[in-house]
Protein backbone atom coordinates (compact mmCIF):
# COMPACT_ATOMS: atom_id res chain seq x y z
CA UNK A 1 0.00 0.00 0.00
CA UNK A 2 1.49 3.28 -0.82
CA UNK A 3 1.42 5.74 1.55
CA UNK A 4 0.23 9.42 0.79
CA UNK A 5 3.06 12.24 1.34
CA UNK A 6 1.06 13.79 3.70
CA UNK A 7 1.66 10.73 5.97
CA UNK A 8 5.16 10.68 5.04
CA UNK A 9 6.17 14.09 6.58
CA UNK A 10 6.42 13.78 10.11
CA UNK A 11 8.14 9.89 9.01
CA UNK A 12 10.51 12.17 7.19
CA UNK A 13 10.76 15.22 9.91
CA UNK A 14 11.45 12.31 12.09
CA UNK A 15 14.42 10.61 10.12
CA UNK A 16 15.93 14.22 9.40
CA UNK A 17 15.74 14.38 12.89
CA UNK A 18 17.58 11.32 13.78
CA UNK A 19 20.12 12.10 11.54
CA UNK A 20 20.89 15.84 12.85
CA UNK A 21 20.89 14.38 16.50
CA UNK A 22 23.27 11.45 15.56
CA UNK A 23 25.50 14.23 13.79
CA UNK A 24 25.88 16.22 16.82
CA UNK A 25 26.48 13.13 18.86
CA UNK A 26 28.84 12.04 17.15
CA UNK A 27 30.97 14.84 16.62
CA UNK A 28 31.05 15.13 20.56
CA UNK A 29 31.39 11.80 20.97
CA UNK A 30 34.56 12.42 18.60
CA UNK A 31 36.07 15.23 21.08
CA UNK A 32 39.24 14.13 22.73
CA UNK A 33 37.92 14.70 25.87
CA UNK A 34 35.44 11.50 25.28
CA UNK A 35 37.99 9.53 24.02
CA UNK A 36 37.45 6.25 26.30
CA UNK A 37 33.68 6.29 24.67
CA UNK A 38 34.78 5.26 21.67
CA UNK A 39 38.02 3.08 23.01
CA UNK A 40 37.39 -0.79 21.92
CA UNK A 41 37.96 -1.68 25.51
CA UNK A 42 39.73 -0.64 29.13
CA UNK A 43 43.30 0.56 28.70
CA UNK A 44 45.66 -2.04 30.20
CA UNK A 45 47.37 -2.11 33.11
CA UNK A 46 49.41 1.51 33.70
CA UNK A 47 48.29 2.87 30.82
CA UNK A 48 45.29 4.81 32.11
CA UNK A 49 46.44 8.05 31.60
CA UNK A 50 47.58 7.13 27.98
CA UNK A 51 45.67 9.66 25.38
CA UNK A 52 44.63 7.89 21.97
CA UNK A 53 47.03 9.72 19.70
CA UNK A 54 49.90 8.37 22.03
CA UNK A 55 49.47 5.36 19.89
CA UNK A 56 47.22 5.74 17.36
CA UNK A 57 48.76 8.61 15.31
CA UNK A 58 47.85 10.21 11.88
CA UNK A 59 48.99 8.38 8.80
CA UNK A 60 51.35 10.18 6.20
CA UNK A 61 49.66 12.93 3.46
CA UNK A 62 45.49 14.09 3.20
CA UNK A 63 42.82 12.11 3.58
CA UNK A 64 42.44 12.27 -0.57
CA UNK A 65 46.29 11.19 -0.60
CA UNK A 66 45.45 8.45 1.38
CA UNK A 67 41.99 7.20 -0.76
CA UNK A 68 44.53 8.35 -4.12
CA UNK A 69 47.69 6.03 -3.35
CA UNK A 70 45.27 2.86 -2.30
CA UNK A 71 42.91 3.15 -5.43
CA UNK A 72 46.29 2.60 -7.21
CA UNK A 73 47.26 -0.25 -5.85
CA UNK A 74 43.84 -1.77 -6.52
CA UNK A 75 44.57 -0.58 -9.56
CA UNK A 76 48.35 -2.02 -9.94
CA UNK A 77 49.67 1.14 -9.87
CA UNK A 78 51.51 1.41 -6.71
CA UNK A 79 53.20 -1.24 -5.40
CA UNK A 80 52.05 -1.07 -1.50
CA UNK A 81 48.81 -0.36 0.38
CA UNK A 82 48.74 2.99 2.27
CA UNK A 83 48.07 3.66 6.00
CA UNK A 84 44.17 5.43 5.98
CA UNK A 85 43.58 7.04 8.66
CA UNK A 86 45.65 6.46 10.79
CA UNK A 87 49.31 4.61 10.66
CA UNK A 88 49.67 0.50 12.06
CA UNK A 89 49.76 0.69 15.68
CA UNK A 90 53.53 -1.22 16.01
CA UNK A 91 56.15 -2.18 17.96
CA UNK A 92 58.30 1.20 18.04
CA UNK A 93 54.76 3.15 19.69
CA UNK A 94 55.52 0.62 22.70
CA UNK A 95 59.20 0.89 22.52
CA UNK A 96 58.68 4.84 22.94
CA UNK A 97 58.06 4.25 26.53
CA UNK A 98 59.24 0.68 27.49
CA UNK A 99 62.45 0.42 25.32
CA UNK A 100 65.24 -0.86 27.92
CA UNK A 101 69.12 -1.41 27.52
CA UNK A 102 68.77 -4.62 30.01
CA UNK A 103 65.50 -6.60 28.20
CA UNK A 104 65.81 -9.88 28.59
CA UNK A 105 63.87 -10.72 25.78
CA UNK A 106 63.40 -7.83 23.20
CA UNK A 107 60.97 -8.19 20.48
CA UNK A 108 63.45 -7.74 17.76
CA UNK A 109 65.64 -10.78 18.70
CA UNK A 110 62.77 -13.14 17.75
CA UNK A 111 63.28 -11.86 14.19
CA UNK A 112 66.47 -13.92 13.73
CA UNK A 113 65.59 -17.02 11.22
CA UNK A 114 66.39 -19.85 14.40
CA UNK A 115 63.39 -18.65 15.92
CA UNK A 116 60.40 -19.52 13.50
CA UNK A 117 58.48 -22.29 15.53
CA UNK A 118 58.66 -19.31 18.11
CA UNK A 119 56.64 -16.87 15.85
CA UNK A 120 54.57 -19.87 14.74
CA UNK A 121 53.78 -20.71 18.02
CA UNK A 122 53.64 -17.10 19.99
CA UNK A 123 54.82 -14.24 17.36
CA UNK A 124 56.89 -13.50 20.44
CA UNK A 125 58.90 -10.36 17.52
CA UNK A 126 55.54 -8.54 18.44
CA UNK A 127 55.09 -6.75 21.39
CA UNK A 128 50.75 -7.19 20.71
CA UNK A 129 51.16 -10.87 20.89
CA UNK A 130 51.32 -10.81 24.95
CA UNK A 131 50.34 -6.97 25.18
CA UNK A 132 47.12 -6.74 23.35
CA UNK A 133 45.50 -3.30 24.11
CA UNK A 134 42.51 -2.90 25.56
CA UNK A 135 41.66 -5.51 27.38
CA UNK A 136 42.44 -4.24 30.72
CA UNK A 137 44.73 -6.50 32.20
CA UNK A 138 48.91 -6.40 32.38
CA UNK A 139 49.54 -9.49 29.89
CA UNK A 140 46.85 -11.08 27.68
CA UNK A 141 48.81 -14.49 27.15
CA UNK A 142 46.88 -17.00 29.25
CA UNK A 143 49.07 -20.00 29.48
CA UNK A 144 52.38 -19.38 31.53
CA UNK A 145 54.30 -22.28 29.84
CA UNK A 146 55.47 -20.24 26.87
CA UNK A 147 58.92 -20.36 27.42
CA UNK A 148 58.96 -24.13 26.24
CA UNK A 149 59.00 -22.88 22.35
CA UNK A 150 62.93 -21.91 23.00
CA UNK A 151 63.84 -22.83 25.92
CA UNK A 152 63.77 -27.21 25.34
CA UNK A 153 68.04 -27.10 24.95
CA UNK A 154 68.76 -24.87 28.14
CA UNK A 155 71.28 -26.41 30.35
CA UNK A 156 73.35 -24.78 32.87
CA UNK A 157 76.84 -26.29 34.18
CA UNK A 158 76.22 -24.50 37.56
CA UNK A 159 72.78 -24.91 38.46
CA UNK A 160 71.99 -22.44 41.42
CA UNK A 161 68.17 -24.96 41.54
CA UNK A 162 67.98 -27.66 44.52
CA UNK A 163 65.86 -29.81 41.01
CA UNK A 164 68.21 -28.36 38.11
CA UNK A 165 66.70 -26.95 35.37
CA UNK A 166 67.38 -29.87 32.98
CA UNK A 167 65.42 -31.97 35.20
CA UNK A 168 62.61 -29.15 35.16
CA UNK A 169 62.29 -29.25 31.44
CA UNK A 170 62.34 -33.31 31.15
CA UNK A 171 59.23 -33.24 33.89
CA UNK A 172 58.03 -30.21 31.48
CA UNK A 173 57.40 -28.13 34.27
CA UNK A 174 57.55 -25.14 32.01
CA UNK A 175 54.93 -23.14 34.03
CA UNK A 176 57.25 -22.90 37.13
CA UNK A 177 59.59 -20.61 34.80
CA UNK A 178 57.96 -17.59 35.51
CA UNK A 179 58.23 -18.54 38.96
CA UNK A 180 61.42 -17.22 39.08
CA UNK A 181 62.58 -15.16 35.92
CA UNK A 182 60.22 -12.22 34.85
CA UNK A 183 60.06 -12.32 30.95
CA UNK A 184 61.28 -9.17 30.58
CA UNK A 185 64.19 -8.77 33.27
CA UNK A 186 62.91 -5.56 34.55
CA UNK A 187 62.61 -6.20 38.50
CA UNK A 188 65.61 -6.00 40.95
CA UNK A 189 65.10 -9.70 42.73
CA UNK A 190 66.84 -12.38 44.20
CA UNK A 191 66.09 -15.64 42.38
CA UNK A 192 64.84 -18.67 44.81
CA UNK A 193 67.38 -21.27 45.10
CA UNK A 194 64.36 -23.94 45.88
CA UNK A 195 61.92 -25.03 43.49
CA UNK A 196 59.07 -25.31 46.91
CA UNK A 197 59.68 -21.35 47.19
CA UNK A 198 58.92 -20.43 43.63
CA UNK A 199 55.83 -17.78 43.07
CA UNK A 200 52.49 -19.45 42.39
CA UNK A 201 51.38 -19.64 39.37
CA UNK A 202 47.80 -18.28 40.68
CA UNK A 203 49.95 -15.17 41.36
CA UNK A 204 51.12 -15.15 38.37
CA UNK A 205 48.11 -14.89 36.48
CA UNK A 206 46.51 -12.46 38.99
CA UNK A 207 49.62 -10.09 38.51
CA UNK A 208 49.13 -10.81 34.31
CA UNK A 209 45.57 -9.46 34.80
CA UNK A 210 46.32 -6.68 36.10
CA UNK A 211 47.18 -7.38 39.81
CA UNK A 212 50.36 -6.44 42.13
CA UNK A 213 53.79 -7.87 41.15
CA UNK A 214 54.36 -11.26 42.91
CA UNK A 215 58.18 -10.30 42.02
CA UNK A 216 58.40 -7.04 44.10
CA UNK A 217 58.41 -3.44 43.38
CA UNK A 218 61.65 -2.77 42.63
CA UNK A 219 62.49 -2.41 38.83
CA UNK A 220 65.50 -1.34 36.86
CA UNK A 221 63.70 1.05 34.48
CA UNK A 222 60.55 2.51 34.57
CA UNK A 223 58.58 3.56 31.65
CA UNK A 224 58.99 6.96 30.41
CA UNK A 225 55.80 8.35 31.06
CA UNK A 226 55.92 6.75 34.29
CA UNK A 227 58.94 8.34 34.70
CA UNK A 228 57.78 12.29 33.15
CA UNK A 229 55.12 11.75 35.93
CA UNK A 230 57.00 11.16 39.03
CA UNK B 1 18.67 1.52 -12.40
CA UNK B 2 16.53 4.02 -13.82
CA UNK B 3 17.80 6.73 -16.41
CA UNK B 4 17.84 9.42 -13.48
CA UNK B 5 19.74 6.94 -11.46
CA UNK B 6 22.38 6.42 -13.79
CA UNK B 7 23.13 9.71 -14.50
CA UNK B 8 23.32 10.76 -10.70
CA UNK B 9 25.79 7.73 -10.39
CA UNK B 10 27.95 8.41 -13.20
CA UNK B 11 27.92 12.39 -12.31
CA UNK B 12 29.11 11.30 -8.96
CA UNK B 13 31.72 8.99 -10.47
CA UNK B 14 32.86 11.91 -12.35
CA UNK B 15 33.21 13.85 -9.48
CA UNK B 16 35.04 11.36 -6.95
CA UNK B 17 37.60 10.83 -10.38
CA UNK B 18 38.28 14.44 -10.61
CA UNK B 19 38.50 14.84 -6.54
CA UNK B 20 40.72 12.15 -6.88
CA UNK B 21 42.81 12.33 -9.51
CA UNK B 22 42.15 15.46 -11.79
CA UNK B 23 42.75 17.92 -8.86
CA UNK B 24 44.86 15.69 -6.46
CA UNK B 25 47.70 16.25 -4.47
CA UNK B 26 50.84 15.22 -5.34
CA UNK B 27 50.82 11.02 -5.00
CA UNK B 28 52.16 9.40 -1.73
CA UNK B 29 56.01 8.59 -2.26
CA UNK B 30 56.04 4.90 -2.46
CA UNK B 31 59.70 4.68 -0.70
CA UNK B 32 59.68 1.27 -0.80
CA UNK B 33 60.48 1.07 -4.13
CA UNK B 34 61.50 4.17 -5.41
CA UNK B 35 64.70 4.10 -7.39
CA UNK B 36 66.22 0.68 -5.95
CA UNK B 37 68.87 -0.41 -7.56
CA UNK B 38 71.71 -1.71 -5.34
CA UNK B 39 71.24 -5.97 -4.12
CA UNK B 40 70.84 -5.72 -0.39
CA UNK B 41 73.75 -8.29 -0.58
CA UNK B 42 75.97 -5.49 -1.80
CA UNK B 43 74.54 -3.40 1.63
CA UNK B 44 75.46 -6.54 3.90
CA UNK B 45 78.77 -6.90 2.33
CA UNK B 46 79.80 -3.20 3.01
CA UNK B 47 78.11 -3.36 6.38
CA UNK B 48 79.60 -6.48 7.66
CA UNK B 49 83.07 -5.23 6.72
CA UNK B 50 82.66 -2.35 8.71
CA UNK B 51 81.44 -4.52 11.73
CA UNK B 52 84.51 -6.89 11.33
CA UNK B 53 86.61 -3.95 11.71
CA UNK B 54 85.16 -2.34 14.70
CA UNK B 55 84.91 -6.39 16.14
CA UNK B 56 88.40 -6.41 15.72
CA UNK B 57 89.33 -3.11 17.38
CA UNK B 58 87.20 -4.06 20.07
CA UNK B 59 88.10 -7.37 20.81
CA UNK B 60 92.37 -6.91 20.16
CA UNK B 61 92.78 -3.56 21.26
CA UNK B 62 90.17 -2.72 24.21
CA UNK B 63 89.30 -6.46 25.31
CA UNK B 64 92.98 -7.93 24.52
CA UNK B 65 95.30 -5.09 25.93
CA UNK B 66 93.01 -3.64 28.29
CA UNK B 67 93.07 -7.12 30.30
CA UNK B 68 96.66 -6.44 30.53
CA UNK B 69 96.30 -3.25 31.92
CA UNK B 70 93.86 -4.28 34.56
CA UNK B 71 90.76 -3.78 33.20
CA UNK B 72 88.00 -6.62 33.09
CA UNK B 73 85.15 -7.88 30.69
CA UNK B 74 82.59 -10.22 31.53
CA UNK B 75 78.93 -10.83 30.30
CA UNK B 76 77.54 -9.81 33.64
CA UNK B 77 79.24 -6.62 33.26
CA UNK B 78 75.71 -4.39 33.29
CA UNK B 79 75.48 -5.50 36.93
CA UNK B 80 76.06 -2.40 39.56
CA UNK B 81 78.46 -4.81 41.48
CA UNK B 82 80.39 -5.83 38.78
CA UNK B 83 83.56 -3.30 37.50
CA UNK B 84 83.73 -4.81 34.24
CA UNK B 85 82.76 -4.57 30.29
CA UNK B 86 81.27 -6.26 27.78
CA UNK B 87 83.01 -9.07 26.08
CA UNK B 88 82.97 -8.87 22.34
CA UNK B 89 80.08 -10.59 21.32
CA UNK B 90 78.23 -8.16 23.76
CA UNK B 91 79.71 -5.02 22.67
CA UNK B 92 78.13 -6.34 18.90
CA UNK B 93 74.60 -7.04 20.68
CA UNK B 94 75.31 -3.23 22.26
CA UNK B 95 75.60 -2.63 18.96
CA UNK B 96 72.54 -4.29 17.54
CA UNK B 97 70.52 -3.37 20.20
CA UNK B 98 71.02 0.35 19.46
CA UNK B 99 70.69 -0.24 15.31
CA UNK B 100 66.91 -1.45 16.49
CA UNK B 101 66.04 1.80 18.04
CA UNK B 102 66.57 3.83 14.42
CA UNK B 103 64.06 3.78 11.92
CA UNK B 104 65.92 2.25 9.57
CA UNK B 105 64.83 -1.67 9.65
CA UNK B 106 68.26 -3.10 9.99
CA UNK B 107 69.05 -5.68 12.26
CA UNK B 108 72.05 -7.71 13.01
CA UNK B 109 72.76 -11.12 15.09
CA UNK B 110 76.02 -12.84 16.63
CA UNK B 111 75.37 -16.21 17.02
CA UNK B 112 77.67 -19.94 16.55
CA UNK B 113 76.78 -23.63 17.10
CA UNK B 114 78.98 -23.57 20.25
CA UNK B 115 78.26 -20.46 21.65
CA UNK B 116 79.19 -19.33 25.26
CA UNK B 117 75.53 -18.56 25.87
CA UNK B 118 73.16 -21.20 24.54
CA UNK B 119 70.87 -18.16 23.80
CA UNK B 120 73.40 -17.62 20.58
CA UNK B 121 72.71 -21.34 19.35
CA UNK B 122 72.09 -21.58 15.52
CA UNK B 123 68.97 -23.82 14.61
CA UNK B 124 66.93 -24.70 12.22
CA UNK B 125 67.57 -23.39 8.76
CA UNK B 126 70.24 -21.30 10.45
CA UNK B 127 72.26 -24.35 11.55
CA UNK B 128 71.59 -25.43 7.99
CA UNK B 129 73.37 -22.15 6.22
CA UNK B 130 75.73 -21.98 8.77
CA UNK B 131 77.79 -25.55 7.90
CA UNK B 132 77.38 -24.36 4.47
CA UNK B 133 78.95 -20.55 5.52
CA UNK B 134 81.40 -23.17 7.59
CA UNK B 135 82.67 -25.50 4.83
CA UNK B 136 83.01 -22.97 2.25
CA UNK B 137 83.62 -19.32 4.02
CA UNK B 138 81.63 -17.85 1.84
CA UNK B 139 78.56 -15.25 2.77
CA UNK B 140 75.36 -16.85 2.38
CA UNK B 141 72.19 -14.88 1.27
CA UNK B 142 68.47 -15.96 2.11
CA UNK B 143 64.88 -15.09 2.42
CA UNK B 144 63.12 -15.62 5.50
CA UNK B 145 59.30 -16.20 4.20
CA UNK B 146 57.54 -15.13 7.71
CA UNK B 147 59.20 -12.14 8.53
CA UNK B 148 59.70 -10.90 4.39
CA UNK B 149 63.43 -10.52 5.62
CA UNK B 150 66.64 -10.54 2.99
CA UNK B 151 69.03 -12.51 5.24
CA UNK B 152 72.75 -12.57 5.05
CA UNK B 153 75.27 -14.66 7.13
CA UNK B 154 78.94 -13.95 7.20
CA UNK B 155 81.86 -16.27 8.83
CA UNK B 156 82.52 -14.87 12.31
CA UNK B 157 86.35 -15.93 12.16
CA UNK B 158 88.83 -15.77 15.14
CA UNK B 159 91.09 -12.78 13.98
CA UNK B 160 92.92 -12.04 17.48
CA UNK B 161 94.21 -14.54 20.13
CA UNK B 162 92.20 -12.81 23.10
CA UNK B 163 89.21 -14.32 21.02
CA UNK B 164 90.32 -17.91 21.20
CA UNK B 165 91.56 -17.81 24.75
CA UNK B 166 88.21 -16.56 26.42
CA UNK B 167 86.46 -19.14 24.21
CA UNK B 168 88.93 -22.39 25.51
CA UNK B 169 89.10 -20.97 29.37
CA UNK B 170 85.21 -19.96 29.68
CA UNK B 171 83.26 -22.90 32.10
CA UNK B 172 80.43 -22.12 30.17
CA UNK B 173 81.82 -22.33 27.08
CA UNK B 174 81.25 -26.42 25.23
CA UNK B 175 84.34 -26.40 22.99
CA UNK B 176 87.58 -25.28 24.26
CA UNK B 177 89.86 -25.96 21.83
CA UNK B 178 89.01 -23.09 19.28
CA UNK B 179 92.22 -22.22 17.49
CA UNK B 180 93.30 -18.83 15.17
CA UNK B 181 91.35 -18.40 12.43
CA UNK B 182 88.52 -20.93 12.63
CA UNK B 183 85.14 -20.14 12.18
CA UNK B 184 83.50 -19.80 15.36
CA UNK B 185 80.22 -18.46 14.86
CA UNK B 186 78.46 -16.17 12.20
CA UNK B 187 76.66 -12.83 11.88
CA UNK B 188 73.44 -12.97 10.63
CA UNK B 189 72.22 -9.24 8.80
CA UNK B 190 68.65 -8.39 8.13
CA UNK B 191 66.57 -6.09 5.94
CA UNK B 192 63.19 -5.72 4.49
CA UNK B 193 63.88 -5.12 0.79
CA UNK B 194 65.65 -7.11 -2.16
CA UNK B 195 67.14 -3.82 -3.45
CA UNK B 196 67.58 -1.15 -2.02
CA UNK B 197 69.06 2.84 -2.58
CA UNK B 198 72.75 4.39 -2.61
CA UNK B 199 70.65 6.78 0.40
CA UNK B 200 69.43 3.43 2.12
CA UNK B 201 72.60 2.31 1.93
CA UNK B 202 74.16 5.53 3.53
CA UNK B 203 71.88 5.54 6.25
CA UNK B 204 72.06 2.00 6.99
CA UNK B 205 76.38 2.74 6.86
CA UNK B 206 75.37 5.91 9.50
CA UNK B 207 73.05 3.62 11.66
CA UNK B 208 75.72 1.05 11.95
CA UNK B 209 78.44 4.09 12.87
CA UNK B 210 75.54 5.36 15.52
CA UNK B 211 75.22 1.80 16.84
CA UNK B 212 79.27 1.59 17.48
CA UNK B 213 79.50 4.86 18.78
CA UNK B 214 76.46 3.65 21.61
CA UNK B 215 77.80 0.52 22.38
CA UNK B 216 81.21 2.19 23.40
CA UNK B 217 79.43 5.12 24.77
CA UNK B 218 77.84 2.55 27.21
CA UNK B 219 81.17 0.87 28.49
CA UNK B 220 82.85 4.62 29.31
CA UNK B 221 79.47 5.18 31.33
CA UNK B 222 80.06 2.37 32.99
CA UNK B 223 83.53 2.30 33.68
CA UNK B 224 82.59 6.01 35.71
CA UNK B 225 81.20 4.43 37.74
CA UNK B 226 84.70 2.15 39.01
CA UNK B 227 85.82 2.97 41.88
CA UNK B 228 89.03 3.15 40.68
CA UNK B 229 88.49 4.73 36.60
CA UNK B 230 90.88 4.73 34.17
CA UNK B 231 92.22 8.12 32.14
CA UNK B 232 89.84 8.61 29.14
CA UNK B 233 91.44 10.31 26.90
CA UNK B 234 94.05 9.77 24.07
CA UNK B 235 95.78 6.77 25.06
CA UNK B 236 94.76 3.00 24.96
CA UNK B 237 95.24 0.23 26.72
CA UNK B 238 98.30 -0.61 25.15
CA UNK B 239 100.07 2.19 26.89
CA UNK B 240 98.59 1.28 30.41
CA UNK B 241 95.08 1.63 32.23
CA UNK B 242 93.81 4.20 30.04
CA UNK B 243 90.91 4.22 27.62
CA UNK B 244 90.42 5.95 24.43
CA UNK B 245 87.31 8.74 24.72
CA UNK B 246 85.07 8.19 22.34
CA UNK B 247 86.04 10.49 19.84
CA UNK B 248 89.57 9.28 19.59
CA UNK B 249 88.10 5.60 19.67
CA UNK B 250 85.51 6.68 16.86
CA UNK B 251 88.37 8.33 14.75
CA UNK B 252 90.58 5.03 14.66
CA UNK B 253 87.18 3.03 13.52
CA UNK B 254 86.78 5.71 11.04
CA UNK B 255 90.36 5.97 9.55
CA UNK B 256 90.61 2.15 9.32
CA UNK B 257 87.16 1.72 7.45
CA UNK B 258 87.31 4.43 5.34
CA UNK B 259 89.75 3.14 3.42
CA UNK B 260 87.06 -0.01 2.31
CA UNK B 261 83.90 1.65 2.73
CA UNK B 262 84.67 5.23 0.50
CA UNK B 263 85.57 2.77 -2.72
CA UNK B 264 82.80 0.44 -2.34
CA UNK B 265 80.21 3.70 -1.81
CA UNK B 266 81.88 5.45 -4.89
CA UNK B 267 81.50 2.45 -7.24
CA UNK B 268 77.85 1.65 -6.24
CA UNK B 269 77.54 5.99 -6.68
CA UNK B 270 78.90 5.27 -10.22
CA UNK B 271 76.56 2.11 -11.10
CA UNK B 272 73.49 4.57 -10.36
CA UNK B 273 74.80 6.85 -12.25
CA UNK B 274 75.09 3.86 -15.04
CA UNK B 275 72.08 3.07 -14.78
CA UNK B 276 70.73 6.29 -15.13
CA UNK B 277 72.54 7.09 -18.07
CA UNK B 278 71.45 3.96 -19.94
CA UNK B 279 67.77 4.48 -18.97
CA UNK B 280 68.18 8.03 -21.09
CA UNK B 281 70.52 6.08 -23.68
CA UNK B 282 73.93 8.12 -22.85
CA UNK B 283 77.47 6.74 -22.34
CA UNK B 284 78.13 5.28 -19.67
CA UNK B 285 80.78 6.32 -16.51
CA UNK B 286 83.87 4.52 -15.49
Amino acid sequence: MIKSTATRKPQHLAYKLGIIIGIVCLAVLLLPAYDKFHARGPMNTGHDTLKCVSCHQDAPGSLRQQIQANLRFALGLREHLADFGHQAVSNENCLDCHERPNDRHPVYRFLEPRFLKARENLSPQLCVSCHTEHKGQRVTRAELGYCVNCHKKTRLRKDPLDVPHDRLIALKRWESCLGCHDFHGNHIMKTKKAVEQIIPAEKIRAYFQGGASPYGDDRRYKAKKEVNDD
Amino acid sequence: MTSKSFWITLFTLGCLGIYLFVSAPPPLDDKKTRQATIPVEQMFTLLQAENAAARLIWTREIVGEGKKSGLKFDEHWRDADLEAGPLPALFLRETAKSMEKSPVRLSLFLGSEYPISPDNLFEGLQQEIFQVLRQTQQAQFFYVPDTGLHTGMFADIAVAAPCIECHNKHEQSPKHDWHLNDVMGAATWMYPASVVTLEDTLKAVMVLHQGIQDAYAAYLEKVKTFAHPPVIGEHWPRDGYYLPSLEVFMQAFLQRTAQHTLPVLGTLSNSRQNNKLKESGHDTVE
